[in-house]
């Protein structure tokens, strides 16, 4: 049976082999990976954010290990567009999963110019808009966490780069996310994909200084799964559902249960991302207990299981 | 790909633990035992790479053998690997052999120390560039700080065991005896004639000691043990020594900059808390200067590392 399982998903379009992708910061840029599994056996790939110019990140400490997760503060760190058409996207080129190249940047014509120039590379199925940065011109305030802002930068990217599938990646760190989430899809957002990270600090009591030389970073890992899960169910109740927009879910994925928690609660795809400094061929194993899954519960195509969380109480427990 | 070059690879790997002995206060030493695929992949295994050690499935320990300062350490889950180097590997046949030297400071060496004998652990590696071993040096000196004592005892043997014409000495420091990881006999005249550390005289190699409190060997920096030896050979070029060092990074950087005042090549080994250890995921920066100019850029303590050239090295 599990030969005949169908594990292909179609994303805004896009066919994928199978709904798993590795997420943006946590898969280096694919040729890492390469001795631990076969890339190629990925759905999708999302690339570190790369922006225009290079960037050394922040000092060390760059991380801090919390429990059942770990706070980054990397800081963007990349190697700058060009270098990375240059070096990085050939061998991108090679493997079969859809590249998506996360862009960020701290202004909108940053945005556009990493953007426009993505989009004349045969490589690129789609851009992945990485709105968590600090916007400069607007003193410094996240694009992601106010709703004008992100219709003003989902627009100005769509428009740059129309002939590529725009996914918007949104920030938990908001009050209202369905509300961040319609104003990216009705800006011309193809995708959403959340979560990134929670911002959190972590103290030593000995030297009274946060351990993060940034003092602040990205909280990821198994603790923010269940509100990870929640969130992409939230948005897809409020938003995705009726627009057909594709999420790609993400937060503390460790095993297939837990991709199937997110599909269920409405992901069409999922991204694996912390579990991999653990285990860097995990997401291959996902593929393959997706696999299980499916031909256990005879569903034949897992795409049917998109949102097909039930209604009314959960008596098993 | 050919099956030689696919097996000697960095993959994750299975090791079954043979022994576990404590050493000192804080100190123990795990052999393991890797068989089949791990075997050929470490055998290859050079001084001064290192490993990523999965401890999340080992127990704590009983909270009476947990040492008071380590209680509330010990209350943290484990979710990251560790990065450890070898104190010593072998290959026999289909088998290679590891020794691990740990120090207890937190959660994962807390579990480390409750493995035995039939006990597997997951293991990544080999990662990294180990330390250069060049053609052109008489002499090679290694100078440890603390824990810095493994890597520099696998290379130890290396020098010792495929380049006998390299004269080599190891200078060790500590805050105090107790914070020396070594089996060694402190006695004053072991010391005296350079015996002190078996680790090292068991390949030839005179050791010379110091303490901050003077509790084993001379009393003082490591360093200044260092400096006083280069300033009374004055005989030696210094195009034919190179320095080999690991240890605190306060070490590191004055080790470093003896180095270059005496125009001597010197590699370090740095510490970054990692995440991935595989370059993944960035955390581990450490900041270098771009040849000879002012800029600096950041490296990857993993991948690039966790050797450098003394010279490049910023430290913090
Ligand atoms: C390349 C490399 C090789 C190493 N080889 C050895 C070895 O052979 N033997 C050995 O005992 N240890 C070695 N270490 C250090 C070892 O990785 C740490 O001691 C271990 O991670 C501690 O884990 P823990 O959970 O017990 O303590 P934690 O709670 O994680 O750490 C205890 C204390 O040490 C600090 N710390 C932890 N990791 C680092 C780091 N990488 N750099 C600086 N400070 C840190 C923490 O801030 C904390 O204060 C090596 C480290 C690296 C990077
Ligand atoms: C070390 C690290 C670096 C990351 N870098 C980026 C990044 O550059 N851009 C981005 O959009 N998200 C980045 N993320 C966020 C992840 O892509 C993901 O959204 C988040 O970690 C939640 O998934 P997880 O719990 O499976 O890791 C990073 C996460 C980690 C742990
Ligand atoms: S530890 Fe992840 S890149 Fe070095």
């Amino acid at each position: 049976m599990s030969e005949r399982v169908d594990l292909s998903v179609d994303f805004a379009g896009l066919r994928l082999a199978n709904p798993v992708f590795t997420a943006s910061g946590t898969c280096g840029y694919a040729d890492e990976l390469g001795d631990f599994m076969d890339v190629n056996c990925l759905g999708g790939f999302t690339t570190k954010s790369i922006t225009l110019k290079p960037r050394k990140g922040n000092p060390t400490p760059r991380i801090v290990e919390t429990d059942a997760g770990m706070l980054n503060a990397i800081g963007l760190a990349n190697i700058g567009l060009e270098r990375f058409i240059e070096e990085k996207l050939p061998v991108l080129e090679r493997m079969t999963p859809a590249v998506f190249v996360n862009v960020a940047g701290e202004t909108i014509g940053e945005y556009v110019a990493v953007a426009e120039r993505l989009a004349t590379e045969q490589a690129v199925a789609g851009i992945e808009l990485n709105i968590s940065c600090p916007n400069v011109e607007k003193g410094g305030i996240s694009f992601g966490t106010e709703p004008a802002q992100v219709r003003e930068i989902t627009a100005a990217v769509k428009k740059a780069a129309a002939n590529r599938l725009l996914m918007v990646k949104l920030s938990p760190s908001v009050t209202d996310i369905a509300a961040i989430a319609r104003a990216a899809v009705e800006s011309g957002a193809d995708a959403l994909s959340l979560i990134n990270t929670f911002t959190a600090m972590v103290v030593d009591i000995e030297t009274r200084r946060p351990v993060l030389a940034n003092r602040t970073g990205g909280l990821s890992g198994p603790a923010i799964k269940p509100i990870a899960v929640h969130l992409v169910n939230k948005v897809y109740r409020e938003v995705t559902k009726d627009t057909g927009t594709p999420i790609l879910g993400m937060g503390g994925i460790r095993t297939a249960s837990d991709a199937i928690e997110f599909i269920l609660a409405g992901a069409s795809a999922v991204a694996i991302g912390t579990w991999s400094f653990i285990d860097p061929g995990c997401a291959a194993k996902i593929v393959e207990g997706l696999r299980s899954y499916c031909a256990a519960k005879d569903i034949a195509n897992i795409s049917k299981l998109v949102g097909s969380l039930e209604a009314g109480r959960n008596l098993a427990h | 790909m050919s099956q030689i070059s696919s097996s000697s690879k960095k993959g994750v790997f299975s090791a079954t633990v043979l022994a576990n002995r404590q050493i000192g206060q804080r100190f123990h030493r795990l052999r393991l035992e890797f068989s089949a695929d791990g075997a050929r992949a470490f055998a290859q295994f050079k001084p001064g790479q290192f490993t990523q050690v999965d401890l999340s499935s080992a127990a704590l320990p009983p909270e009476q053998d947990t040492p008071a300062d380590l209680l509330d350490a010990s209350r943290r889950e484990l979710l990251l690997r560790r990065p450890f180097s070898f104190a010593d590997v072998t290959a026999e046949g289909d088998k290679t052999f590891a020794e691990l030297l740990y120090c207890v400071v937190g959660p994962a060496t807390l579990r480390m120390t409750t493995l035995s004998s039939g006990d597997r652990v997951s293991i990544i590696g080999p990662l990294g560039n180990g330390f250069r071993i060049l053609g052109d040096k008489k002499t090679a000196l290694l100078v440890v700080g603390g824990m810095g004592a493994p890597p520099l005892q696998h290379l130890a043997k290396t020098l010792t065991s495929e380049h006998a014409e390299i004269e080599v000495v190891a200078f060790a420091g500590a805050k105090a005896a107790s914070e020396l990881p070594f089996e060694g006999r402190l006695d004053e005249i072991s010391q005296q004639l350079g015996f002190s550390l078996p680790e090292f005289t068991k390949y030839g190699i005179n050791s010379i000691v110091a303490t901050d409190d003077g509790s084993a060997g001379y009393r003082g920096l490591v360093t200044d043990r260092l400096q006083q030896w280069l300033d009374e050979k004055s005989g030696l070029t210094p195009d034919s020594v190179i320095i080999y060092s690991c240890g605190p990074e306060a070490m590191l950087a004055k080790v470093a900059e003896i180095a270059r005042d005496k125009g001597i090549d010197c590699q370090v080994s740095m510490e970054r808390r990692m995440a991935c250890g595989i370059g993944l995921c960035q955390s581990c920066a450490v900041e270098c200067r771009v040849d000879d100019s002012s800029q600096t850029t950041y490296k990857l303590c993993c991948e690039d590392g966790p050797v450098f050239d003394g010279r490049e090295v910023v430290f913090v």
